[in-house]
């Protein structure tokens, strides 16, 4: 258990702080990248923190929650390895099923990468802006000051010094979780990010990008001043000023390529159920707003607008059905539709009563899906249409 | 830190659920609902379970029998969740389609973060009624563990009446399945 929370704490660096202020007024450009570390003595304060989040990265390792593609592995460690230059060597990727945005780095150069974050990124360049990120607080060393810090507190020092040195890592981490990285540190690993980004010849305009889409969600969910409803938002500055701050960073150091056609292409095999994970949240609002983004995009749309249709019918609200419905048509005209198009549309029209339109949906769902799980009703529902 | 609190939320509410014994032979449950027992199960309550029930042979963090004996249209699937984190309430309707239905339980397994995956939905003749089957894996956030579960459904009066039965995959969901699939079996309604 201890691990595990550590893991949270000392992870070095959730992407939550992508949203804290960055001190733009300093100089983006002149950043020394420190030398690759050595291995921390394990009867130090940071040697107990490699230790533990070795054992959490060997426990990872194991988790079925894992992607094992390597070819998306590889990318992305790609990505990584052209943004931590010589430190790449001690740098690994784990891509882990989750439908949150969510990314952290360990001490230990392991990083923990969500595909709600995979699924919300527009392009090569974006991924970049939060591996970046994380790189920075890793390069930085944060979570180990922020250890310190909290270990230095006086209130503390009893209770560390009768837990002895491992006892004292776990319970700092405790205690460390329970804060976010200081504004201080978010700035510095912002800066360092943006300067990682340039050198490795991505467009910084991208990382406002996943702000302001990210913003774009919450005002969504929370409502118009998402800042003042959510926790997340409610403990770091007002968005716009964070999105206006990363949009003079992109500012100061120009150029760069997005590698929109790389992402997708490493991407597009896991749409699907990276979609059907999202729609499963069961957090309508903050869907709608990422399937409406995507299908203007154009990236999968036919998928997207199904799922998006999904959404819809599944909220259930006054006009859902039928935009629910207009989906799935639209989804189901595409050259290349997906199978579960046609089956929206059985649904919907069974309900409403229109049986011919009904069963023939329901007949072109089976002869795209054969083996769908739901096959044996869908059978059920053809021969009770018939 | 999400996980933790959802572990810690879990023991604590295992810590202070009152357990008691369900008996073999025919037990009510709910108003309308009976089933019939071969071995005795364990009954657990505890704060936002309701409206279902949880029963468990080996203990709630290793299986779980989740029994809905009447969900009323408009009524939430467990509307308090255990984490404490702003979570969307999954609500019934009794014009909801199985396909619907299951869509419901996957959002409550999935609430957690957990990844579900449907492997059967079919047709199945549940407490006399018009009902379904399925069948699911689930790989469970908090521990990684994976696990499978098999369901059954029927709606009734605009009332849903259903079983869940959910396990670790290699060894505790094969010991227990046919005793989950006689029950099913033996629902009946009033």
């Amino acid at each position: 258990m201890n691990r595990r929370q550590l893991l949270a704490a000392a992870g070095a660096s959730c992407v939550a702080g992508l949203l804290a202020r960055p001190a733009w007024a300093q100089s983006a450009a002149n950043y020394a990248v420190p030398p690759r570390f050595v291995r921390p003595d394990i009867a130090s304060d940071e040697g107990g923190l490699w230790a533990m989040m070795d054992r959490e990265e060997k426990s990872l390792r194991r988790s079925p929650l894992v992607l094992r593609d390597a070819d998306l592995k590889a990318y992305v460690e790609g990505i990584a390895c052209r943004l931590g230059a010589d430190h790449c060597a001690d740098i690994r990727v784990f891509l882990v099923r989750t439908p949150l945005f969510n990314a952290n780095m360990a001490p230990n150069g392991m990083i923990q990468i969500w595909t709600g974050l995979l699924l919300r990124m527009e392009n090569e360049a974006q991924l970049a802006a939060v591996i970046g990120h994380e790189i920075g607080h890793y390069l930085q060393r944060h979570s180990l000051e922020r250890l310190r810090d909290i270990k230095s507190k006086a209130a503390f020092g009893q209770v560390l010094g009768l837990l002895g040195l491992v006892g004292a890592v776990g319970q700092v981490a405790v205690l460390a979780s329970a804060y976010a990285y200081g504004r201080e540190h978010e700035n510095e690993a912002d800066r360092i990010g943006a300067f990682l980004m340039h050198q490795a010849g991505y467009d910084v305009a991208e990382s406002a990008k996943v702000w302001e889409n990210l913003l774009q969600e919450a005002q969504a969910r929370d409502g118009a001043e998402p800042d003042k409803s959510s926790p997340l938002f409610a403990t770091h500055p007002a968005p716009p000023e964070r999105r206006d701050a990363l949009e003079q960073l992109a500012k100061a150091l120009p150029g760069g390529t997005k590698g929109s056609a790389a992402y997708a292409a490493h991407t597009a095999r896991f749409l699907d159920e990276w979609l059907q994970d999202e729609v499963k949240r069961g957090q309508y609002a903050e869907s709608l707003v990422l399937l409406t983004r995507l299908i203007a995009s154009g990236t999968a749309s036919a998928l997207a607008s199904y799922y998006r249709g999904e959404a819809y019918r599944l909220r259930g609200g006054a006009d859902d059905q039928e935009l629910a419905l207009a989906d799935y048509r639209t989804s189901a005209a595409d050259p290349n539709p997906p199978a579960q198009a046609f089956r929206g549309i059985g649904l919907i029209a069974r309900q409403r009563g229109q049986r011919a339109e009904a069963a023939q949906a329901f007949a072109r769902y089976l002869e795209l899906a054969p083996d769908a799980p739901d096959s044996a009703f869908i059978k059920v529902y053809i021969s009770e249409l018939s | 830190m999400k996980k933790l609190l959802a572990l810690a939320s879990l023991l604590l509410l295992t810590a202070c659920a009152t357990v008691t014994k369900v008996d073999t032979g025919t037990n009510t449950v709910g108003e309308r609902m009976s089933i019939s027992l071969d071995s005795s199960w364990n009954h657990l309550d505890f704060p936002g379970i309701k409206p279902a029930q949880v029963w468990t042979m080996e203990g709630v963090t290793v299986d779980e029998f989740l029994i809905y004996a009447g969900i009323r249209e408009g009524q939430a699937m467990h509307p308090e969740n255990p984490s404490g984190s702003k979570q969307k309430d999954f609500v019934f309707h009794s014009s909801m389609q199985a396909e619907d239905i299951v869509a419901l339980f996957e959002g409550v397994l999935t609430r957690d973060n957990s990844v579900f995956k449907l492997r059967k939905l079919e047709p199945y003749r549940f407490a006399g009624k018009n009902g379904f089957r399925f069948e699911f894996e689930r790989i469970r956030k908090i521990d990684n563990v994976q696990l499978r579960g098999v369901g059954f459904g029927a709606v009734d009066g605009g009332e849903l009446f259903a079983l869940l039965y959910q396990a670790p995959r290699l060894a505790f969901f094969p010991r227990y399945q046919a005793q989950v699939e006689a029950i099913a079996r033996s629902a009946s309604l009033r």
